[in-house]
């Protein structure tokens, strides 16, 4: 996965081994949009201690900064309701159009919508049964 | 880690994990209040950019942390070299190697703001 014979490769292999004892496969990236910082930090948290790289996103248009910039991001988990010019729902739908290998779960404590279900990979509601989700997303993700 | 511009928070919070810290992050000082007065998380050191939008600056938070929470380290960072420099001293007393020199830290943050610049706004 990391260069062999490089000290970069071997100081980044080091620096993953310690803090995610999960298998290479599962270094995917996930960005997660979330504007509450606690909820926000607390499914970071559980993800990363699953091995997942995670990076955060407060709204959707921090979101599309990340996408934008070519972070290669395997899967989107975003709430719905955020303060900014686009709500969840519609970055989702900008990501479906604009990204269509990425997966997109939405996370929500809005009511189960099933348009929004069946038009994307899934819909958590909130507080999320964190198993279940990440459950769902290895499934997604392999 | 408090940053409001995402590419940066990323980068640094990214380059300090692999250093070995735990890093929690928010986009602003009301984020990271909420965070101090709420998760049940012990926090040791508050990393904050200086210039923020909302009702608190970096020192107005770096105040309110000395005043209300002495036991914490409080480092201001108000560029993206003086972040990487600083990240790189915590990176020394990190767990782990730090996984690559400031500079890179730089550089990345540098590379990504101008890909992001090339493509057209949402």
């Amino acid at each position: 996965m990391s260069g062999a014979g490089s000290d970069k490769g071997r100081a980044h292999s080091r620096a993953a081994a310690a803090a995610a004892p999960a298998p290479a496969h599962e270094q995917a990236t996930i960005l997660i949009v979330e504007d509450d910082v606690l909820v926000r930090a607390m499914a970071a948290d559980q993800l990363r201690e699953q091995g997942y790289s995670v990076v955060e996103a407060a709204s959707a248009d921090e979101a599309l900064s990340v996408l934008h910039s070519n972070v290669g991001v395997a899967l989107l988990m975003t709430d719905v309701r955020m303060p900014g010019s686009l709500d969840g729902a519609a970055l989702a739908r900008m990501v479906r159009a604009e990204y269509p290998a990425m997966k997109v779960v939405i996370a929500s404590g809005d009511r189960p919508d099933a348009e929004l279900a069946d038009r994307f990979d899934g819909f958590f509601a909130k507080p999320y049964d964190v198993p279940r989700l990440v459950r769902h997303i290895r499934a997604l993700l392999n | 880690m408090v940053e409001d511009e995402v590419l940066v928070r990323m980068v640094i919070s990214d380059y300090l994990r692999g250093c070995g810290y735990k890093v929690i992050e928010a986009i602003n000082a009301d984020e990271a209040l909420a965070v101090l007065q709420h998760l049940d998380v012990r926090v040791d050191i508050i990393f904050s950019d200086i210039e923020m939008p909302g009702a608190m600056d970096g020192f107005a938070l770096a105040t309110w942390v000395r005043r209300n929470r002495p036991d914490l380290e409080v480092i201001l960072a108000g560029s993206v070299p003086r972040a990487a420099n600083a990240a790189a001293e915590l990176c020394d007393s990190g767990s782990l190697p730090k996984p690559y020199e400031p500079q890179i830290v730089v550089e990345r943050i540098r590379r990504l703001m101008a890909t992001r610049a090339r493509k057209p706004s949402a």
